[in-house]
C-alpha cells in the first residue's frame, strides 16, 4: 500500500536574515497532490522566504523543507524538472527574443509540451513575437515566464505574487491560464497574492503567516463559514486581553471607538457568547476574505490601546 | 444558464453557485431533466476553481435538486425533492434566529418577542385587510 506523498512538506522551519530576526519561525504546513494553497500574509511576513525554502534557493536553520519527499537544496533538478514558477520580480534574460527564451527551455525539460506552447502563444497573442524580453510589457513578459512554468507539465505550480503590478484584465487573463491548466493536469499550485477576490476565485486553502508563524490553515469555505466579525463597544466594560482570552477569538484589534474581535463560530453563536460573557449586545456578522484578513492582520500600532 | 458570482459577498463562491441554480429551479428558469454546464465549462466561464464547482454541483446533488449521469453530465432532476416538514421546520427555524438576532441588537428581550408574535398573528389572522381563506 502507498500512500501519496506530500508535495510539500514543511516542518517546524525557522529561516532569518538579521541575527535574532526570524523571518520564518516554527512553520509546519504540507501539501497534498493536486491540493491549490493560497498563502497570505502582510509584506515582510515570510510568503517569499517560504516560496524560495521549497524552491531550494535558500535553505532553513532549522527543520526541515521536503518537496516531492526531497530535500530541495540537496536535489535541486530532480525537484524543479517538477515544479513551475512564476514569480512578481522574475528574471528573464532582457536580451533575449521571445523565440530564444522558448528555445532555451525546451533543450531543458524533456517533457516539454509543444502543443500547448503554441495554444497559450495563440492566446496571448504572442506568437511569431520577434521582440526581446526588454521590449515586452510587464504583462506579457509575464504571459511569457507562466508559459515557461507550465508546458513542462509540472505536478506543482508556485506562483509568488504572479499578478503583481499587472492591471485587472491582465491578471484576469492570467487567472484564466491558471483554471484552465487546473481543469487540464489538476496540478497542485502554492500561490501568494494580496488580491483576495483571485485567492476566492482560486479556492482551496488559505494558509496565514503572521510574525513568523502560520496563524490560520483552513479550508477557504470553512474558513468563510464558520469565522464573523464581533463589533464591541468600547464602553462595554472590557478591554482587548479580556475579548482574547474568549473562546474561539482569533484575533481582537481596536477600531476608533470599538474593538473589532475575530470569532470562529456563526454570528448567533457569537452573539449569544458575548451576552453571556460580557453582558453586552454586540453586533456579529460574517465578512468577506478581504476583510477578514485586514482585521487578523492590520492595524498592528493600536494594541498600545491595551 | 446564467449564473454571476460576487468574490466579495458574505456567502462563499459555492454556495453562491448553490443559491442560484435552486432559485433558477424554483423560479422556473430551469427546468426538471434540463442539462447543466459541464463543471469545467462552469469553472472556465466564472473564472474560478473546477473544485469550487464541483464543490456546490455534490452539494445540490445530496440535496436532490440535481443528478449527475455518468458520462452524460449533471441534469436537473426529473423528481425535484419534495420539502419536507423537517426541511420547513429547518427554513422556519433560519428565519426565526435572524428575527431574534434582530430583536437582541435593538436590545428586546425573548418575553418581547414573544408579544411581538402573539401581536403579529392577531394582525394576520383578525386583520381587516387580510382575506378570507377559503377552508380546504
Amino acid at each position: 500500500m502507498t500512500t501519496p506523498a506530500s508535495v510539500i512538506a514543511f516542518n517546524d522551519v525557522a529561516r532569518s536574515y538579521k541575527k535574532d530576526r526570524p523571518v520564518l519561525d516554527g512553520v509546519t504546513f504540507s501539501m497534498q497532490p493536486g491540493e491549490v494553497v493560497a498563502l497570505l500574509g502582510r509584506n515582510a511576513s515570510g510568503k517569499t522566504t517560504l516560496i524560495n525554502l521549497a524552491m531550494g534557493m535558500l535553505f532553513p536553520h532549522r527543520g526541515t523543507v521536503r518537496v516531492f519527499g526531497m530535500n530541495p537544496t540537496a536535489q535541486p533538478v530532480a525537484v524543479k524538472s517538477r515544479i513551475g514558477f512564476v514569480s512578481e520580480d522574475q528574471i528573464l534574460p532582457p536580451g533575449m527574443r521571445v523565440e530564444e527564451v522558448f528555445a532555451f527551455h525546451r533543450y531543458l525539460f524533456k517533457s516539454w509540451d509543444r502543443t500547448l506552447e503554441k495554444q497559450l502563444l495563440d492566446r496571448f497573442e504572442l506568437s511569431n513575437n520577434t521582440q526581446k524580453i526588454k521590449q515586452l510589457s510587464k504583462g506579457q513578459a509575464r504571459q511569457i515566464a507562466l508559459i515557461c512554468a507550465v508546458c513542462h507539465r509540472p505536478e506543482l505550480l508556485i506562483l509568488d505574487e504572479p499578478a503583481g503590478g499587472l492591471d485587472p484584465a491582465a491578471r484576469r487573463e492570467f487567472l484564466e491560464t491558471s483554471i484552465q491548466l487546473l481543469n487540464r493536469d489538476g496540478s497542485a499550485i502554492l500561490f501568494s497574492s494580496h488580491h483576495m477576490g483571485d485567492v476566492e476565485r482560486l479556492g482551496g486553502r488559505a494558509v496565514l503567516l503572521d510574525e513568523g508563524k502560520v496563524r490560520i490553515d483552513s479550508d477557504l469555505d470553512a474558513l468563510r463559514e464558520n469565522t464573523c466579525l464581533a463589533v464591541i463597544l468600547q464602553y462595554a466594560a472590557t478591554n482587548l486581553s479580556d475579548i482574547r482570552q474568549l473562546d474561539g477569538c482569533i484575533g481582537a484589534r481596536a477600531v476608533t471607538n470599538d474593538w473589532h474581535a475575530i470569532f470562529r463560530g456563526t454570528p448567533v453563536g457569537v452573539h449569544a457568547q458575548l451576552q453571556h460573557a460580557f453582558n453586552i449586545s454586540a453586533q456579529c456578522i460574517r465578512i468577506p476574505l478581504e476583510e477578514l484578513f485586514v482585521e487578523l492582520v492590520g492595524g498592528k500600532q493600536t494594541s498600545g490601546a491595551l | 444558464m446564467y449564473l454571476a458570482i460576487n468574490p466579495s459577498d458574505d456567502l462563499p463562491i459555492y454556495r453562491q453557485i448553490m443559491r442560484q441554480i435552486m432559485d433558477a429551479i424554483a423560479g422556473g428558469r430551469l427546468h426538471s431533466g434540463e442539462r447543466l454546464t459541464s463543471h469545467r465549462e462552469l469553472s472556465e466561464q466564472l473564472v474560478i476553481a473546477p473544485l469550487t464547482v464541483k464543490k456546490a454541483y455534490d452539494e445540490l446533488e445530496a440535496l436532490g435538486y440535481i443528478e449527475s449521469q455518468r458520462g452524460r453530465g449533471t441534469f436537473v432532476s426529473a423528481r425535484l425533492p419534495k420539502v419536507t416538514q423537517a426541511v420547513r421546520t429547518a427554513q422556519l427555524k433560519a428565519a426565526a434566529q435572524a428575527l431574534l438576532s434582530q430583536a437582541y441588537l435593538a436590545g428586546l428581550e425573548f418575553s418581547d418577542v414573544l408579544k411581538v408574535i402573539k401581536d403579529a398573528d392577531r394582525e394576520l389572522t383578525d386583520g381587516p385587510a387580510q382575506p378570507q381563506r377559503k377552508a380546504q
